[in-house]
């Protein structure tokens, strides 16, 4: 097993550049996922990775050894494709073998990797089948078992779930986790499901247009996202931003004035923007509570939706500006009834203009 | 209703007459002997094999068939076995003047067969090939390989390009890409282009008639056309069409035969579902 090291890695196709510059450390045995909005880059990142594509710049290192010249092959990978591409005219267990057969593997030893990787799958009844007698998560544990076999350092995951239906989507889930488990190998994992990278990811690494956003756990970012992009793509649903202006600074908070004029102390790491500077407050839908008393932000109910366990509000403040309130429970609430919020600052965040933490 | 049936049933009649009718005077003649020839009927009154037998005893049509099958299982051979190597770098890798080249080659089918008869004819006389059926797999290949150089192009890069690049991760170079992955996924688009190849080959009249001299090297259509009778004055009419007709049916068996593999979609299950 082996870590991931990219170093000012750039990737240019023509004159437009997709990635600029990322530096990143996957450790030995970590479960990486990349997050983003499609056309982040974070496919062309793996690409990268398993060597299907050249970087511009920058250097990548697998194991530490620096692999920019390698194939592929050569790289200590195996990659899953998110359309599978299993060879159509091979059984399952020829498509699994299919690696090994090229390098002079034993029979026997091919044999027993494919075994062990379809008992670990069950599909161990499945093997003398062509692709097209198998249903799409079959297909898919064939995929994911022909990376097995291959016994790579890194496994390397393109949106693998992404052409299942939801119920198979979670079911996979759960048995890549115990794959995580079992194997204990290295794994970069690519989605835009941030269900899967929250579920599954030790690290999640947030990527905007060719940038890292932010890397980190996946509670540190929900917590503790670095800026607006981060705040609003993790989560769901996602972040409020309300509009403020800084009223200055309140021993180790910084004090803004709400729709309404409701003051709101919300703890900052950096200095105090000075009063008057305008400021995005970012709260998420679970953290905005009913005020028990006549305190609190006014806010009138537009619609409502009711999901059973909890109770989506759309609410408009007194400004105009929207909120969405999540509640636990079945909650006897209307459209057109004006509701007083409360608000917490310690799970409240602020923005600057730049979009950055304060 | 009724009438655009009939009216529709009058003009598949009219193209299948049109279109079978000369085959079916074909057969008909081929089993007439002496004067019955000159006789109109629609089927002869005392049907004989006679000329079929005739033509494999009195012609030497055996060995005019033979270098025939010959001459076109070797295009045949050589130009798909061609045509997909070209196909994978023309299809599959990207390099500076592909397009250029792809034109070129299409340019090459443009030319008339007459215009580079006789360039061909020295290069076969300088390559030793003169009357050997070398010179007409040789020249066959003019045309056959512009477009089966095409038609495989075309399909090789409808090849979902995740499965070059699962194979890559396999550790399988462009070879084994090409022999083990792309190729048993091209059967109904070798099969298509291999019979058209055949057939053209099969079919081929001028260069045939030019490089070849004697009955050792002579191919199918020329032998036709030039099977003489017991005398100068005489055209062995019957021989010829039986001779027609048992060259054409191994064609029409040919594409009964692989008309369930060009019409079959051998890549389902491939991606997605």
């Amino acid at each position: 097993m082996a870590g991931v090291t990219l170093r000012g890695v750039r990737k240019s196709f023509g004159r437009i550049e997709v990635i600029h510059g990322v530096d990143l450390e996957v450790a030995d045995g970590e479960f990486v996922a990349f997050v983003g909005p499609s056309g982040c880059g974070k496919s062309t990142l793996l690409r990268l990775i398993a060597g299907l594509e050249e970087p511009s710049a920058g250097d990548l290192s697998i194991g530490g050894q620096r692999v920019n010249d390698r194939p592929p092959a050569a790289r200590g990978i195996a990659m899953v494709f998110q359309s599978y591409a299993l060879y159509p005219h091979m059984t399952a267990y020829d498509n699994m073998a299919f690696g090994l057969t090229l390098s002079r593997t034993d029979k026997g030893t091919i044999a027993e990797r494919v075994r062990a990787a379809a008992r670990l799958l069950q599909i161990e009844d499945l093997l003398d089948r062509k692709p097209r007698d198998l249903s799409g998560g079959q297909r898919q544990r064939v995929a994911i078992g022909r990376a097995i076999v291959r016994e790579p350092q890194v496994f390397l995951f393109d949106e693998p779930l992404s052409n299942l239906d939801a119920g198979l989507r979670v079911q996979m889930r759960l048995e890549i986790a115990k794959l995580k488990a079992d194997l204990r190998a290295t794994m970069i994992y690519v989605t835009h499901d941030q269900v899967e990278a929250m579920t599954l990811a030790d690290r999640i690494v947030v990527l905007n247009a060719g940038r890292v956003e932010q890397a980190g756990t996946p509670l540190e970012l929900y917590h503790r996202p670095r800026n607006r992009f981060v705040a609003g793509f993790i989560g769901s649903p996602a972040m409020n931003f309300l509009d403020v202006v800084s009223e200055g600074r309140a021993d180790g908070s910084v004090r803004v004035w709400l729709p309404g004029g409701v003051p709101l102390d919300v703890a900052v790491d950096g200095a105090a923007p000075p009063a008057g500077t305008p400021l995005t407050l970012g709260v998420r839908p679970e953290h905005v509570g009913l005020a028990d008393g006549g305190a609190g932000l006014l806010a009138t109910i537009l619609a409502v939706e009711r999901l059973g366990g909890e109770t989506h509000c759309h609410a408009a403040l007194e400004d105009g500006q929207r909120l969405l309130v999540r509640l636990d429970g079945d909650r006897p609430v209307a459209a057109g009834e004006r509701l007083r919020l409360n608000l917490r600052g310690e799970t409240a965040h602020l923005f600057g203009a730049d979009g950055q933490r304060l | 209703m009724g009438l655009r049936r009939i009216a529709f049933a009058l003009v598949v009649l009219g193209i299948v007459v049109w279109a079978v009718f000369p085959f079916a005077w074909a057969i008909v003649t081929s089993l007439k002997a002496g004067s019955a020839l000159f006789t109109v009927e629609a089927w002869p009154s005392q049907p004989s094999l006679a000329n079929y037998a005739a033509i494999f005893k009195e012609q030497p049509f055996g060995r005019n068939i033979l270098n025939s099958l010959m001459a076109a299982s070797a295009v045949v051979a050589l130009s798909l076995g061609l045509a997909v190597l070209a196909a994978y770098a023309l299809g599959r890798v990207r390099f500076r003047g592909r397009g250029l080249l792809l034109f070129v080659v299409l340019g090459v089918s443009m030319f008339p067969q007459v215009a580079v008869l006789s360039g061909l004819f020295e290069l076969v006389r300088w390559l030793g090939l003169y009357n050997r059926i070398g010179s007409l797999v040789l020249s066959y290949l003019i045309f056959t390989l512009p477009f089966t150089v095409w038609v495989l192009t075309t399909f090789m890069r409808e090849l979902p390009k995740e499965l070059e690049e699962a194979a890559m991760v396999d550790g399988a170079g462009p070879f084994v890409i090409v022999t083990r992955v792309f190729l048993p996924l091209m059967g109904p688009a070798l099969a298509a282009t291999g019979l058209l190849a055949f057939i053209a080959a099969w079919n081929e009249f001028l260069f045939a008639l030019t490089f070849t001299l004697t009955d050792d090297a002579r191919t199918v259509p020329v032998a036709i056309a030039l099977m003489s009778g017991a005398s100068q004055y005489e055209l062995p009419w019957g021989q010829i069409m039986a001779a027609s007709v048992v060259v054409t049916v191994p064609l029409i068996g040919l594409v009964l035969l692989f008309q369930r593999r060009i019409v079959s979609g051998l890549t389902a299950g491939a991606v997605k579902g």
